[in-house]
């Protein structure tokens, strides 16, 4: 009995540790069922990534990823799981301000937990959807990769350079001497 | 009885073929400098090897095929209409091939099919893609991609023409589906083109990279890096884009209306561009004015729009946008006039025009049934221009066919014996003769079996019958909207289909026809 009480108030703290992941939804339901949650506050987990374009009505706008990439992109060894699974957010200038760089090539974007309104083809953006950011979370910062040559691809490309160069070398002398 | 080929025409197609990789070997320098300057040094790799396949099967092909006695002659003064064809066809499975491999080593695609069918997408311009985690793709290995939409949207063939010329070359140019022959000689009309393609890429960057970096906020070498890529996919009518969200990703009606105009552009034939440009319209009604001739269609300020395809163009436009936009507000999706005009009006542009850009979501399309469905798949259907980056039936068959059935209405209404004018203008009076009227029909039911095959596939896996429909128009047209079938995880036969249906659509048969005839008499012939 005493067990079963401890197991439960370990569950109990763990939950309470991390509220907003009890209304959170996975990015793949914004973008597959999108009309269903218009309208309404959502919460979402994801990478920021691609750019931060910062207008000068005091808008960010930036794009979600909450695929598997966002935790382990191709060039860091992820495992690959499909396409991209992105929305647009727009997140107020000042909040994106202290942002780290959006994920790229050799770049993790920050992992971030997104509260907000989702825009489902807004009348007010001539039908776009997108979600209007309210509350923002790190929950990982950025990070930069690296991705290192591999020079055997090299050696086979100038190999092969080489003796094509060798045969239209050979081509062109042997032509100009029948020439 | 068929005749065998006989070993000079192996080596004829073999010099021609040689040429045209050394020229794409040429070509993929532009991104290994790109890599090198982003200092990406894998992808450099990659695009080194791909440089070397090239310029070793190009190298080769040349060496082989060009016998000493023979090294004097140009290969090209034996190039039939048959050579031409055959190279032409090769040059567009073989490009692909070699071009794939930086996308296999980049590790961002799941096999060596799915890397050859993002090249051969966008080498004839689809823009179906099958790349995965491309939001963390290499730079230069997107510039590859789209470098791909404007070697095939322009044509390699046409790249090689302006280097290399013989008396062979127009088949070579009409193999890739080009009928314009603008100026006197089929060299000069290549660099005509690359001209005006070069004109507008300059145009377009510096329009697109504006846009990008006053009204977006971009900074300014991304500014540059995404005006680049899109102008590359919007003028080709590719539809590649560098992030997942298509051109949804930017959210401005702005930006849109820029990628808007340039996919326009190429969707017009590059002989109406030259027009155009040169100010052939204007001359010739000067010439009309002070010769004061008759001809009213010549003499008329508006040429370009007495044009039996620009016609069609716009007939075609405004049938399917306002079929897919009755659609889209029967179905209720967009509740503001607003948001139904610019959502609906750049799907159809994007469709019409080949292109395949899209600001919504693959599984939002999906849901666009009824007739939003219906213009959607007839404007992809119908294409853009002739002789331009565009893909489908294309405007013209589809003016001519429209012209022909109306001939033969109005003959049989009038009394027996009477003439029907049966001439038509195109930038000069031609007749509609049965044989114009019967080429135009059979390329566009060959268009029509094409998307019915292709459907057949996706429906036998069991794609539902629309989406399947759609996707196989989409390939077969050279566009590249999806609705959701396609992905990495699809069947490999579907994406043997796809592929054909890609190769097919993008050189409007003729040269396929004529390869797969060589080859069967280079097997059953005497």
């Amino acid at each position: 009995m005493r067990r079963m009480i401890l197991a439960a108030a370990v569950g109990l703290v763990l939950v309470l540790a991390n509220p907003a992941t009890a209304g959170e939804i996975a990015v793949s339901d914004l973008v597959s069922d999108g009309a269903s949650f218009a309208g309404g506050e959502v919460t979402v987990v994801g990478e920021l990534i691609g750019d931060y374009g910062r207008r000068r009505n005091g808008w960010t706008w930036t794009q979600l990823n909450g695929d598997s990439y966002a935790f382990a992109p191709v060039v860091d060894g992820g495992e690959l799981s499909g396409s991209n699974i992105g929305i647009g957010v727009r997140i107020p200038s000042e909040i994106a301000d202290a942002l780290d760089p959006p994920g790229r090539y050799r770049t993790v974007g920050p992992i971030v937990q997104l509260t907000g309104i989702w825009k489902y083809h807004d009348p007010d953006r001539q039908g776009e959807t997108y979600l209007e950011v309210t509350d923002l979370t790190i929950l990982e910062r950025g990070r930069p990769l690296s991705e290192s040559p591999e020079w055997s691809i090299y050696l086979a490309g100038f190999v092969l350079l080489a003796i094509a160069a060798l045969v239209m070398w050979q081509y062109t002398r042997k032509r100009d001497a029948v020439g | 009885m068929l005749i065998r080929p006989a070993a000079d025409d192996f080596r004829t197609i073999g010099a021609a073929l040689g040429r045209i990789m050394l020229v794409v070997a040429g070509a993929s320098t532009l991104p290994m400098l790109w890599a090198l300057i982003g200092a990406e040094w894998h992808p450099l790799g990659s695009f080194v090897l791909m440089a070397g396949i090239f310029a070793l099967v190009g190298s080769l092909l040349i060496r082989v095929s060009l016998a000493p006695r023979r090294m004097v002659q140009t290969d090209q003064d034996h190039l039939g209409w048959s050579h031409g064809m055959v190279v032409v066809a090769l040059t567009w499975i073989i490009v692909p091939l070699i071009g794939s491999v930086p996308f296999l080593l980049s590790g961002h695609f799941a096999s060596p099919l799915d890397a050859y069918f993002d090249a051969m997408s966008g080498l004839s311009t689809t823009g179906l893609a099958l790349v995965q985690d491309l939001d963390h793709l290499a730079p230069s290995l997107n510039f590859w991609r789209h470098l791909l939409h404007f070697l095939g949207g322009q044509g390699i063939i046409i790249a090689a023409l302006v280097l290399f010329a013989g008396r062979g070359i127009t088949a070579l140019f009409a193999g890739e589906g080009r009928e314009d022959r603008l100026l006197p000689s089929v060299q000069s009309t290549a660099k005509a083109i690359w001209a005006v393609s070069l004109l507008h890429m300059v145009v377009g960057v510096v329009a697109l990279g504006i846009v990008g970096y006053f009204v977006l906020g971009f900074d300014p070498v991304r500014s540059v890096f995404h005006a680049l890529m899109i102008f590359f996919a919007a003028f080709d009518t590719g539809g590649f884009s560098p992030q997942s969200t298509s051109l949804g990703y930017y959210h401005s009606a702005i930006y849109e209306t820029v990628t808007a105009v340039l996919m326009v552009a190429g969707a017009l034939s590059f002989g109406l561009h030259f027009r155009m440009w040169s100010g052939a319209a204007r001359r010739s009604h000067e010439h009309v004015r002070q010769n004061d001739t008759h001809d009213r269609d010549a003499g008329s300020r508006w040429i370009v729009l007495r044009s039996l395809e620009t016609r069609t163009i716009l007939l075609t436009f405004g049938f399917t946008m306002v079929l897919t936009l009755f659609g889209l507000a029967a179905l209720g999706i967009y509740t503001s006039v607003g948001g139904l005009s610019r959502q609906g009006f750049f799907q159809i542009l994007s469709a019409h025009t080949g292109t395949g850009f899209t600001t919504v979501p693959s599984s939002e399309l999906a849901l666009w049934g009824g007739m939003a469905f219906g213009g959607l798949a007839i404007a992809m259907a119908l294409g853009g221009m002739a002789s331009s980056t565009a893909g489908g039936v294309k405007a013209l068959r589809v003016g001519l066919i429209l012209r022909a059935i109306r001939n033969d209405v109005r003959g049989d209404l009038l009394p027996e014996g009477a003439l029907v004018d049966d001439s038509y203008y195109q930038f000069g009076r031609h007749r509609l003769t049965h044989d114009v009227a019967r080429s135009a029909m059979v390329v566009s039911l060959l268009f029509v079996g094409l998307f019915l095959a292709g459907a057949g596939v996706g429906l036998a896996y069991g794609v539902p019958f629309q989406q399947a429909l759609f996707e196989s128009v989409s390939a077969g047209a050279s566009v590249g909207l999806s609705s959701g079938v396609t992905a990495p995880t699809m069947p490999v036969f579907l994406k043997l289909t796809y592929i054909v249906e890609m190769l097919l659509g993008r050189l409007e048969f003729i040269a396929v026809f004529v390869l797969i005839g060589f080859v069967y008499s280079w097997i059953r012939g005497r």
